[in-house]
């Protein structure tokens, strides 16, 4: 049986039925347990025995309840596009905004995008352990105003983030906010005006606006985590609608991610990375690569994000004329990486007490036993600080925390 | 107008749940911490009372590598072998 807390009843519940065991006893006391006194947390505990001692001995009732079989078809939607922007709404398939009814004629031109057949499994996308078919995930790419071209591109980012070191369950399932940030490198970009330049993490940008929207209907339709229920996000981020940005190659001095992730400079690749919202970097003095990183490093270093305790990878979004200083400098990309890693490291103080000891118990190596002046890297390794150049005109970079538990992956488009 | 299913299937396999004990007297009682904060303190209640209120043996407790993460298959093989019934944590 699972004891929890009730906020988490709907989780807990869906995730026993990914398991099989849509009936497995749930009990919960009244969220939360963390960040209270350890003696509120007994006095919860006393009133849920009773009820715990009978989940464990009471005989399993079956229900069968567990959704298995051939797959819902086809249902009879409105006609009509305001009553057909409820009707999605009340079924949970909607974001909020105007969707494109999924109709089998738009779903069959989508499907022209691509020479896998309908029926494939792209993948398997958790909490729901849903199955991610070529029609499915066509299905959600209407929805979000996706076009044929786009599909592709759709395609390799479902992949992506099914891939294990990307841990879709929890990126899908955290109080954090993190949301997959779909970069795109190679020359697909161009080809569909996927938009690496001014405003490339805002909005006006059909290609950027589709292609994260897609991914994240898949998300939350087919990998089943709706907001307020299995999606248990505090607060999210608006980049939860739609996050996807491209790399800004011709602006950059130094190689793509892709070309630095062992793809040659013609494929067009997609990297899926759980991401944070962007967090602005304004320089407008310096005119080094020591003085770039100090500003960076400064933004980058805050006590509040998963990858100073977790691990993970830390996305620094450098603006193209800060990575133009940058190489100016004689710098190169790895040189960037460790300056702001080297100048990112925050002393022990900084952290509240309790947080200490709860660091030291996942990280000991950084967090146990040492002096408050000694240094704290934002990630454990300076090679987990990943650069990308994106945006236009100006003196401003971003730096992105990420979910921490989580790898960044990178897929062929196409392949 | 006729509209995909934008959900589609899930692959869940169904299993059946694990046979329970009449009663609690005499039985171990296996804890899976969570590692979220404060979840073995409720665990640690919760064992502590099925003992003392209800007769449980013994009451053994594990971990799991991170809250994100799933435990090992070798420690659910673990519990299996060595608890009647288990008790594991979910959320915050």
């Amino acid at each position: 049986m699972v004891l929890g807390t009730d906020e988490f009843r709907p989780l807990a519940s869906v995730q026993a039925s990914a398991h099989g065991l849509p009936d497995l006893p749930v009990v919960t006391v009244a969220h939360p347990i963390g960040g209270i006194a350890e003696a509120l947390i007994r006095r919860k505990a006393e009133p849920i025995v009773d009820e715990v001692a009978r989940a464990l001995t009471a005989a399993p009732t079956a229900s069968g309840d567990l959704f298995r079989g051939e797959a819902p078809g086809v249902h009879g939607a409105p006609e009509d596009l305001d009553d057909f922007q409820a009707w999605i709404m009340e079924r949970g398939w909607g974001d909020g905004l105007p969707a494109i009814p999924a109709t089998p004629a738009r779903i069959g031109r989508m499907l022209t995008a691509t020479e896998r057949a309908p029926a494939d499994v792209v993948a398997v996308l958790a909490p729901r352990l849903g199955e991610a078919t070529v029609e499915r995930i066509a299905a959600n790419a209407v929805l979000a105003g996706a076009l044929p071209e786009h599909f592709p591109v759709i395609l390799a980012a479902v992949e992506a983030v099914a891939d294990p070191a990307f841990n879709l369950q929890a990126v899908q399932t955290t109080t954090h906010p993190c949301s997959p940030l779909v970069i795109v490198n190679g020359p697909i970009v161009r080809r569909l005006g996927i938009n690496a330049g001014g405003n490339a993490l805002g909005q006006g940008t059909r290609a950027n606006a589709v292609i994260g929207r897609a991914l994240r209907l898949v998300l939350q339709n087919i990998g089943g985590a709706r907001p307020g229920r299995e999606d248990r996000a505090t607060q999210g981020h608006p980049g939860k609608y739609s996050y996807c940005v491209a790399e800004n190659e011709a602006g950059s001095p130094w190689e793509p991610l892709s070309v630095e992730r062992g793809f040659e400079p013609s494929a067009s690749t997609v990297t899926v990375c759980g991401s944070e919202a962007p967090h602005n970097v304004n320089d407008h003095g310096s005119t080094t690569a020591l003085g770039i990183a100090t500003t960076v490093a400064g933004t980058a270093a805050i006590v509040g994000h998963n990858n100073v305790y977790l691990g993970g990878e830390l996305l620094l979004g450098l603006g193209p004329e800060h990575a133009v200083t940058a190489a100016s400098s004689g710098w190169k990309k790895e040189d960037f990486k460790r300056a702001v890693w080297e100048r990112s490291q925050l002393p022990l103080s900084r952290f509240t007490a309790e947080n200490l000891a709860r660091f030291a118990a996942i990280h000991p190596e950084t967090f146990r036993d040492r002096a408050p002046d000694a240094l704290v890297p934002m990630t454990r390794d300076w090679r987990d600080m990943m650069v990308i150049v994106t945006g236009g005109a100006g003196k401003h970079s971003v730096v992105i925390p990420t979910f921490g538990m989580t790898r960044s992956v990178t897929r062929r488009v196409g392949g | 107008m006729d509209m995909v299913d934008p959900s589609g299937r899930s692959v869940a396999a169904s299993k059946a749940l694990a046979k329970r004990p009449a009663s609690l007297t005499g039985v171990v009682v296996g804890l899976l911490d969570n590692s979220k904060p404060n979840a073995r303190a409720l665990l640690d209640g919760v064992g502590q009372a099925l003992r003392e209120r209800f007769g449980a043996r013994e009451i053994r407790l594990w971990d799991k590598p991170g809250s994100s993460r799933a435990a090992a298959t070798e420690v659910l093989d673990d519990i299996a072998a060595a608890c009647d019934v288990a008790l594991t944590a979910s959320a915050d």
